[in-house]
């Protein structure tokens, strides 16, 4: 059963709008449209795959991500003012993206310019694990490397994006992945 | 320039996360994930569209939305707490739902077993009518009647959806769609 976030079980209200939910109420509503967006984007992915192909449904992938990253990113510049030319810009925009609070993730901020981000847990990954078709391999590897790049030049086209590690793993225990975020300022 | 929900411009902060933002500032976030919603739907029916022509796309998409509205239908249900079979639990639907975060919409409960929801402005009839390709004959009225009877049939099987005006506009009408809600043997 679901945790209920609202009482609208009685009258219509004409002027009902998302104001009225308590501020908790508010954040669960986020974390499940986040919920949503990995959902709607997964059966695209699934139904076009069945229908044309995993390489079609992949290039796809690629094509929507390298525009919705751009809007996340909008998102993060505009309505959370997170500005700047260094990792840190970088480190923030993953605590703010609605697919965050999916994973279990570190952060590392080493310093300014330098950030190591583990993913312990990604529903994806074991997704495409529990699928068994190794579609890991170009989501995890070569898909993951695009955004993160796209996301690491729309604040410095000079900041570096590393896998640190990378799916297969070698158990249930071993974390998903790892990625780095460097700038080299001493050029 | 977009007014920030939250100004996250200073240090980095460990601990961030939705909670730290005000409940105006939350609702500004879910409607730009609501718009997240919609442009990812959106891009993916057109990348797929362009790869393997409209009809696939076309089908991909009753595919996805039929899985989707299960899920839409269960947050409404659950998490807001809307039951009961009369058709005033669609107008409450509707008003929950993250797709009318990105319409301007009118809606008019005549009692309790008759509905009229008019779409006053809405960004993906705009979009197919500036494309010419003619896809809201498939879009507006087979689809949007398929995914309004599988919301109305989750609350009471006995309601018919009717449209009662509905695209391709052969004038500039002051709306883009209109439909009707009734609990069948009601007059």
């Amino acid at each position: 059963m679901t945790k209920s976030l609202y009482d609208y079980s009685g009258d219509f209200d004409s002027s009902f709008d998302h104001g009225r939910l308590s501020k908790e109420g508010l954040v669960e509503l986020l974390h499940t449209y986040s919920d949503y967006i990995r959902r709607l984007d997964g059966h695209w992915y699934l139904s076009l795959m069945n229908r044309c192909g995993n390489d079609t449904a992949f290039a796809c992938d690629s094509e929507v991500w390298e525009r919705l990253v751009l809007h996340e990113l909008k998102i993060a510049r505009d309505l959370l003012n997170i500005k700047g030319d260094d990792a840190v810009a970088v480190a923030k925009v993953f605590q703010a993206s609605p697919w965050f609070w999916m994973y279990k993730c570190d952060i590392d901020l080493k310093s300014r310019d330098h950030l190591v981000i583990t993913y312990n847990s990604c529903p994806t990954l074991f997704a495409l694990e529990k699928e068994g078709a190794g579609r890991e391999q170009k989501i995890c590897v070569d898909l993951e490397m695009k955004i993160f790049m796209k996301m690491a030049h729309f604040y410095n086209p000079e900041m570096k994006v590393t896998a640190l590690k990378l799916p297969p793993r070698s158990g249930p225990d071993d974390i998903c992945c790892r990625w780095e975020f460097k700038v080299d300022r001493k050029k | 320039m977009t007014k920030p929900l939250y100004d996250y411009s200073g240090d980095f902060d460990p601990s961030f996360d939705y909670g730290k933002i005000s409940r105006e500032g939350l609702v500004g976030l879910l409607a730009a994930n609501a718009n997240y919603i919609r442009k990812l739907d959106g891009h993916w029916y057109l990348s797929a569209m362009n790869r393997c022509g409209d009809d696939v796309a076309y089908d991909c998409d009753i595919d996805v939305w039929k899985r989707l509205m299960k899920f839409e239908l269960k947050i409404a249900s659950e998490m807001m707490n809307i039951r009961g079979d009369g058709v005033s639990s669609i107008a409450k639907y509707f008003q929950v739902s993250p797709w009318f975060w990105t319409f301007d919409y009118r809606l008019e409960l005549a009692g309790s077993d008759r509905l009229v929801v008019t779409f006053v402005k809405c960004p993906t009839l705009l979009a197919l009518e500036k494309e010419g390709l003619g896809r809201e004959g498939r879009i507006c009225r087979e689809l949007e009647q398929d995914l309004f009877e599988t919301i109305a049939h989750h609350f009471n099987p006995r309601i018919a959806v009717v449209p009662v005006q509905v695209p391709p506009r052969k004038e500039v009408a002051d709306f883009c769609c209109k439909w009707e809600f009734r609990i069948e043997g009601s007059k």
